[in-house]
């Protein structure tokens, strides 16, 4: 989109011939003298269908959600206010706390991996390569697909007959072969695959872009300087693409909060509940078992924690891009 | 034109097109789907669990509902077992589950009728349906007086087994003793093979197997343990009977009697293993014997034989009625239903059952003469009584039954203790 | 910097390399559903098909009931294209008067919906079901639509917002000068030139609701307007194991995606990357 005409255009009406100049880059809005406090286009009850959607489907729900964690209501028939009971169930629960564990597990470590992956290749793809389109093509291919499918080939190559094991074997590492879906130790490793397979194309996608905005001038003004290969990427690269790495670490990090059809597809929730997250269980517990308030508990820490992490995000980012 | 304009109603048809077809087909799913099944008021929907790929004895009695009467469309959804409990009850809750489903007596289930009738989502059935509830099991059928499923089978819990697969592998007899049970073990896991199938991954089997050994541990001399656990007078943890039958599922991992990866195996590994003849026999319901012996080849024998008892005590087995049929409060078809799971209850309906599945009819075993079918070996056990209802059936409530499956598969990866899986049974039974 | 040098030469070979190792997934995915039932018990998992056997594709996209494919499949179009629509609408209106305003209630909102965007949609969810179902919403298609569009709608109103107040109102005062009125100044100028944006909001939000799968399992599950995920978890859980006939149905459901991908490819990337800057 452009506010000037570029080289070629026509004008379209004898607004635009009068009122835009011809120009080559991009001019900067020049704000339009309002009188105060009056809105010049649109009308502001346009806004209103797009606001009470809002307030409706998110706050007034999320707040009835959290209402119902203080009750035991099965879903139909009368409730009871049983306050902190929910939580005080939560956290004596066993599986509810490996539940927990596996949620910040899961979103930490998969964050970290595909980021780490994720810019590496965006680093890789950077400069010069002759097929870097194709090459950025391929590897975001997995982040369009729907984790549920993409599961499912997973759990087959994890599968204990499955092509995984069938190369370990193939190499004389018999002994480690081993129904991975199925152990109780390795099952949650297998959903960070998946997890961090489907989502370096997304943090690889992020990098180039903020890659491509850094000036290639300091670069080469380091490298002259005679800063060795990886001075220059952790003093020059990484500082600028900071911003990118706020987006990109934040969004990972909201998203693995919320894991729910790769588990769902992998393991289900298995061996044993060792799989189970947040988000599985209020499932589960919500929709399966009929224990409404019991699971409104369990979201309502699921979006206490989500907010947590995105409030620090944010707070470190903004402090770090004011550096800049 | 300019790029502009072109640009705008490039846009814009690209924008209207898919929102005229999503209107248009939004108002013609809208009004399909409230007649579904093409709008047809004999058609309806039925759902019940499966194990495996084989043809399932409902799809076969559906067919024949439908060769008899023709202009009655039958949609089956096959729907898999070990999720089976949460798969309808979220469909149930949303008023989306199909017109017909299978569900299971009691409430010791996530399929378990009486919490299901209780959150009102069961239509209560007639006459038929009372008439065939076994006598002293009313609660397990009913609430409030009226019969919210109907029984179809007798179903035998013990071990299904090969016995032409045993007798390949110089097991001549079937064991009645544990020490000849692990001699046996030992025998085939020289060779790669197991006594036992088991679905690690799959909670029904890893709970069935637990009650089948549960069975001769804790009900044969103790029949009215589930009446004492309601009153209090007992609990898992101070039985003996329960810590011995979690102990020998331990016995039997260590000493080879399970296949190799049993921890983490599916049914698939039960119908592959009988099938294929690399596993001897299974815990499983001895309906699904008949299933898999269409797999299997002649020479397989299968046979229905009880799990041994531990040293001095009495053999006993699993027997009750384990499947029943009920009909969704919320269906749009309900008297196509109602003649259909009426039909169901009639001899011939009850005698292709059989055929089907190998299930006995509810209606009819007793008089049958089962000394040349798969259910010879234990035919003395059930004239004698040696038998007691499938206990999960009569748990007050689904979370005591998912800890026992779930306290298994921990046990045989070692992630839990005996100790610790009963007292969990405990803490889920609530009143 | 830019010269091609052996180094550079050694370092696509690499990614080459590593961009097919990554992809190999793809490569079980499509000759183990090209695999007949016996091949895929008997022959490796690691080698190709014998003869390709396209019987599972067929078995797909005939099955019936609460694995209906092809009804999955449309349904999936229609909640995705309406939501989309009416992204677009509230989205871009809602968007431009937040943009537009200096008024102090507009900041206030804006951060109200940039809060939504985060916020977390497990908790909401449960009286949502309960609204919907009191209202008999569940297992309808305009229910979803309804509920995807709220759910999606903070982020369309976040990019238009952004967009909006990137682009100068030159545009909209001339038209006010030439005596235009407000609504349409909005529909006339503003509608076209926001297509980037546009272009952005459907692709995310689209892909979101294409692929979602928890919110349509307990809304749709079971009901004769499931979407594509709903009806292949439903239809892989009855087949237990039968692997070829399992990715049929996994390649199924992605050729529509894939197909719009390859197409689009470079809209969809820039949509995600830059997009999600703003």
């Amino acid at each position: 989109m452009s506010t000037t005409f570029r080289a070629g255009e026509v004008a379209a009406t004898e607004t635009e011939r009068v009122v835009l100049p011809r120009r080559a880059g991009r001019r900067h809005p020049v704000p339009a003298p309002r009188r105060k406090g009056l809105l010049k286009f649109g009308y502001w009850w346009w806004a209103l269908p797009g606001i009470l959607f809002v307030v409706g489907i998110h706050y007034v729900a999320t707040s009835i959600g959290g209402f119902f964690s203080f009750t035991n209501w099965t879903g139909i028939g009368a409730f009871e206010l049983v306050g902190l009971d929910n939580f005080v169930r939560i956290f004596q629960d066993p599986t509810k706390l490996g539940a927990l564990w596996n949620t910040l597990f899961l979103a930490f470590g998969s964050v970290i991996l595909s980021n780490i992956l994720g810019l590496g290749v965006a680093l890789g793809l950077n400069r010069g390569l002759k097929s870097r389109y194709i090459l950025r093509t391929l590897f975001f291919m997995p982040v369009v697909l729907s984790p549920l499918a993409t599961s499912y080939i997973w759990k087959f190559i994890f599968d204990f007959n499955g092509p995984l094991n069938l190369i370990l074997r193939g190499l004389g590492l018999d002994t480690v072969a081993r129904a991975w879906i199925a152990d109780p130790t390795w099952a949650i490793w297998t959903i960070l695959v998946v997890l961090v397979w489907q989502n370096i194309g997304f943090a690889m996608v992020i990098y180039m872009a903020g890659l491509a905005a850094v000036p290639v001038e300091i670069e080469e003004a380091a490298a002259i300087d005679g800063a060795s290969l990886w001075q220059r990427f952790w003093h020059v690269t990484l500082p600028s693409i900071r911003p990118a790495v706020a987006i990109a670490t934040t969004l990972g990090l909201v998203n693995g909060l919320r894991v729910f059809d790769q588990i769902m597809a992998l393991t289900g929730g298995g061996p044993a509940a060792a799989t189970e997250t947040l988000a599985t269980q209020v499932y589960k517990q919500s929709f399966a078992l009929g224990n409404f308030g019991y699971g409104a508990a369990l979201a309502l820490l699921l979006t206490l924690i989500i907010l947590a992490f995105a409030v620090v995000q944010q707070r470190v980012t903004a402090g770090r891009s004011k550096e800049d | 034109m300019t790029q502009r304009r072109r640009r705008v109603t490039r846009f814009a048809g690209l924008l209207a097109l898919p929102a005229t077809a999503a209107l248009v087909l939004a108002g013609c799913s809208g009004s399909g789907s409230t007649g579904d099944a093409g709008g047809d008021a004999d058609s309806f929907t039925f759902t019940f669990a499966t194990s495996n790929n084989l043809e399932s004895p409902y799809e076969t009695l559906a067919k024949e509902y439908m060769a008899a009467n023709p202009g009655v469309t039958i949609t089956t959804n096959p729907t898999p077992n070990d999720k089976y409990g949460e798969t309808i009850r979220t469909q149930f809750q949303a008023g989306n589950a199909s017109d017909v489903v299978q569900t299971t007596p009691g409430s010791g289930d996530a399929r378990g009728l009486v919490p299901l009738a209780e959150a009102g989502f069961l239509e209560p059935l007639g006459e038929t349906a009372t008439s065939l509830v076994p006598s002293g099991s009313e609660t397990l059928f009913e609430v409030d007086g009226e019969t919210y499923g109907q029984p179809l089978d007798f179903t035998i819990g013990a071990v299904v087994a090969s016995m032409g697969t045993a007798g390949m592998n110089g097991i001549t007899t079937w064991p009645t003793t544990m020490d000849d049970f692990y001699a046996d073990c030992e025998k085939l896991a020289g060779d790669g093979k197991s006594m036992i199938a088991l679905a690690g991954a799959a909670g029904p089997n890893a709970g069935l197997t637990a009650q089948g050994i549960a069975a001769t541990r804790v009900y044969a001399e103790d029949p009215e343990f589930n009446t004492e656990r309601a009153d209090g007078s007992t609990t898992f943890a101070e039985s003996e009977g329960w810590a011995d039958t979690l102990q020998t599922i331990v016995d039997l991992k260590d000493r080879g009697c399970f296949q190799q990866g049993a921890e983490g195996g599916g049914f698939d590994a039960i119908t592959n293993g009988l099938a294929q003849g690399t596993s001897v026999g299974s815990f499983i319901p001895s309906g699904s014997a008949v299933e898999i012996a269409a797999a299997a080849p002649a020479e397989a024998d299968f046979k229905v034989q009880p799990f041994p008892a531990a040293d001095g005590g009495k053999p006993y087995v699993l027997a009750s009625s384990n499947y029943t049929i009920s009909i969704n409060a919320k269906s749009t078809k309900k008297e196509a239903a109602t003649a259909f799971v009426e039909w169901l209850a009639t001899p011939e309906a009850q005698e292709k059952y059989y055929e089907a599945s190998g299930l006995l009819p509810i209606s009819e075993y007793k008089n049958l003469d089962l000394s040349d079918t798969i259910y010879s070996e234990v035919v003395t056990d059930i004239t004698n009584g040696s038998y007691t209802t499938l206990p999960n059936n009569v748990w007050p409530n689904p979370a005591v039954y998912e800890a026992l499956q779930v306290g298994v598969q921990g046990l045989l990866t070692g992630q839990t203790s005996i100790d610790q899986v009963l007292q969990n049974m405990d803490a889920a039974w609530t009143d | 910097m830019f010269r091609y040098t052996k180094l550079t030469g050694l370092r696509e070979f690499l990614f080459w390399v590593a961009a097919l190792v990554f992809l190999l997934p793809f490569y079980f995915l499509v000759t183990t559903a090209l695999k007949s039932d016996r091949e895929v018990i008997t022959s490796s998992t690691l080698a190709p098909p014998t003869a390709p056997d396209f019987g599972n594709f067929v078995k797909v996209l005939t099955a019936t009931g609460n694995s209906n494919v092809v009804m999955g499949l449309i349904n999936s179009i229609i909640i995705t294209a309406g939501s989309i629509v009416l992204l677009v609408l509230l989205g871009s209106l809602t968007g431009y008067v937040i943009a537009r305003s200096t008024r102090r209630w507009s900041r206030v909102v804006y951060y109200l919906f940039l809060v939504a965007i985060v916020l977390p949609t497990q908790l909401g969810t449960v009286p949502l079901y309960i609204g919907a179902r009191a209202l008999g919403l569940t297992g309808s298609a305009w229910g979803m639509i309804v509920l995807y569009t709220g759910m999606l709608l903070p982020l369309s109103i976040f990019l238009y917002a952004g967009f909006f107040r990137g682009l100068g109102t030159e545009y909209e005062e001339a038209a006010t000068i030439d005596g235009a009125s407000r609504t349409q100044i909005f529909f006339r100028i503003v509608l076209p030139l926001m297509s980037p944006a546009t272009g952005t909001v459907a692709i995310l939000a689209g892909l979101i609701v294409w692929n979602d799968f928890f919110t349509s399992l307990i809304f749709l599950g079971g009901s004769a307007n499931q979407t594509l995920p709903v009806a292949m978890y439903y239809y892989i859980g009855s087949l237990v194991s039968a692997w070829n006939q399992i990715f049929a149905i996994v390649i199924v459901s992605m050729i529509p995606i894939l197909a719009f991908y390859l197409f689009a490819q470079k809209r969809f990337i820039q949509g995600f990357a830059g997009g999600l800057k703003g």
